[in-house]
């Protein structure tokens, strides 16, 4: 009696669903490319997570100076293409959220009830990462957690539910893509008989197509060749002297009175300190560096940075060339990066600079006026702009 | 198959722990409103799928197959397919709320404009695959 009863509640079950494009054959396919996506984007994640770290026990290198930027892009491009394979994934799954468990024997209701619980995880994390990624690349903060304490944390969620699920599925997958895409006998429900209206190839073809798309679409902001045809990126590419802007000098908070020449830039080793007027920083050696703006939020752009070395800098308060210093800026109240560690392999680096032009004209305002941190293979976010002070750490 | 079952309790193991860690991550790190938030994020995308974007699915293709003669059905389905998650995914940009008024670099295009481009050019590619369908002798053995 007992086991009979699942079956007999009411509501929709797998049986309904009669296309034979809800397959395991399909969704297999799909899940192979979308948990390729999803491995891309967590490593990406948690290369992007460390170099914002403050402490690195492992220095992030300086070299190439365009890593950050080929990383993120990809991070946020995996990202975009992975929307539509997972709505074509879940699409072929659907029946199964239908399921009832085989009977209500104790044991039984435990083993379903944690695959259930782990495939809620998975398919809940999933979504949560797309949605909250998506939303921050277009500066869209509807929600009221910490974007990168929970982008953060629920990746490992998704990345480790992924894995439970790939354990739990194993021997379907492998038989699943070693069988031919059109096999019903496998493992399809026994109601998924339906043609529906394509192939399960053409459906392939039509996922595949709709995800090259998303990125054709989107990737643009970081791809410049893509500029015209990403009718959906979230950068242009225009800007002030070329280069677009995440934080303007108004929203920073800063007008002439701050920018004006009272400027001064104070750099501190120990007890030596030295006050840089944007005119001294001027009088040193000048060095130009080509290197990229690489933003978090998957956009990016190359510069010809024009300043002073940090290493030189440095010198002038008797500082090793590579130190750790804290870097900080003068505007207030501002994000918790506008006080940040410059770790001694990027101070030691001599494409680190103090830059006081871009693009062979001064600074515009929005891009740091009167003198910006530029570093190589540095997160945009930690480009401090509208420098206040260098601090060697103790 | 030993080696197999030690490899999926191998995996299991490490995913269990690696979600428990995210978990942990995810709670520790954030203040109650934001694991709140954190928490109805995770809920509504789920509804938001389950519920509402399947069922949109339902119905788009009980039109097609009840609604669309069967030479057009297939190339109609591809262009929603593409379409359809292609505008799912904009939908920041679309609206972008997040423009602000003195950063004109940030969401500076046109996007709606080029939602209708795109749309544009995906009803036309409908449209020519239908008219080869045709010309070719109506639903041939291999659907497009």
């Amino acid at each position: 009696m007992t086991s009979t009863l699942p079956t007999q509640l009411p509501g929709p079950t797998p049986e309904h669903f009669t296309s034979r494009l809800r397959s395991p054959a399909v969704a297999a396919r799909v899940g192979l490319w979308l948990g390729l996506s999803f491995g891309v984007c967590f490593l990406t994640g948690l290369l992007s997570h460390y170099a914002q770290n403050t402490s690195q026990p492992i220095p992030f290198p300086t070299s190439p100076s365009w890593g950050y930027r080929v990383t993120q892009g990809l991070h946020v491009i995996t990202g975009t293409a992975a929307v539509p394979l997972l709505l074509v994934k879940l699409w072929t799954v659907y029946p199964r959220l239908f399921e009832r468990p085989p009977s209500l024997r104790v044991r039984q209701l435990l083993v379903t009830g944690l695959e259930r619980v782990s495939i809620l995880a998975l398919v809940a994390s999933s979504i949560f990462m797309l949605v909250s990624g998506l939303t921050n690349t277009a500066s869209w903060y509807v929600w009221h957690f910490g974007f990168r304490a929970a982008h953060y944390g629920v990746a490992w969620v998704a990345i480790g539910s992924l894995l439970v699920h790939i354990a739990v599925k194993l021997p379907v997958i492998r038989e699943a893509l070693l069988g031919d895409v059109d096999d019903t006998h496998s493992h399809d429900r026994a109601t998924a008989v339906d043609q529906g209206v394509m192939s399960r190839r053409a459906l392939l073809r039509t996922t595949w197509l709709a995800s090259g798309t998303a990125v054709v679409l989107t990737a643009g902001a970081t791809v410049p060749w893509l500029r015209t045809v990403s009718v959906f990126g979230i950068r242009s590419g225009d800007g002030p002297q070329g280069i677009p802007v995440n934080r303007t000098a108004r929203a920073a908070g800063l007008g002439d009175d701050e920018l004006g020449d009272s400027w001064r830039l104070t750099v501190t080793n120990g007890d030596q300190s030295v006050s840089l007027s944007r005119a001294d920083l001027a009088g040193m050696t000048q060095r130009t560096e080509t290197l990229p703006i690489a933003c978090v939020e998957g956009w990016s752009a190359n510069g010809d940075w024009t300043g002073v070395r940090m290493s030189d800098v440095l010198a002038l308060v008797g500082a090793d060339p590579e130190s750790d210093v804290t870097v900080s800026s003068i505007q207030q109240n501002g994000p918790y990066y506008t006080v940040n560690t410059l770790q001694k392999n990027f101070t030691g680096d001599d494409r680190t600079l103090l830059a006081l032009r871009l693009n062979g004209k001064e600074l515009d305002p929005d891009h740091g006026y009167p003198c910006r941190l530029i570093a190589p293979n540095r997160p945009g976010v930690l480009q401090t702009k509208w420098l206040g002070s260098i601090e060697v750490q103790a | 198959m030993s080696g197999t079952v030690l490899t999926r309790t191998a995996l299991g193991a490490v995913g269990v722990a690696l979600g428990l860690y995210g978990a942990w991550l995810t709670l520790s790190r954030q203040t109650t409103a934001q694991i709140v938030s954190t928490v109805q994020y995770l809920v509504g995308g789920v509804v938001l799928n389950d519920v509402l974007i399947a069922a949109a699915a339902l119905v788009v293709g009980v039109l097609v197959t009840r609604g669309l003669p069967a030479v057009v059905r297939a190339p109609v389905v591809v262009g929603a397919v593409v379409l359809g998650s292609t505008t799912l995914l904009a939908v920041p940009v679309l609206l972008s709320y997040g423009r602000k008024p003195d950063n004109l670099t940030l969401l500076d295009r046109d996007f709606v404009g080029g939602w209708w481009v795109f749309a544009g050019v995906v009803v036309a590619c409908v449209a020519v695959a239908v008219v080869v369908r045709v010309r070719r002798g109506a639903g041939g053995s291999e659907p497009a």
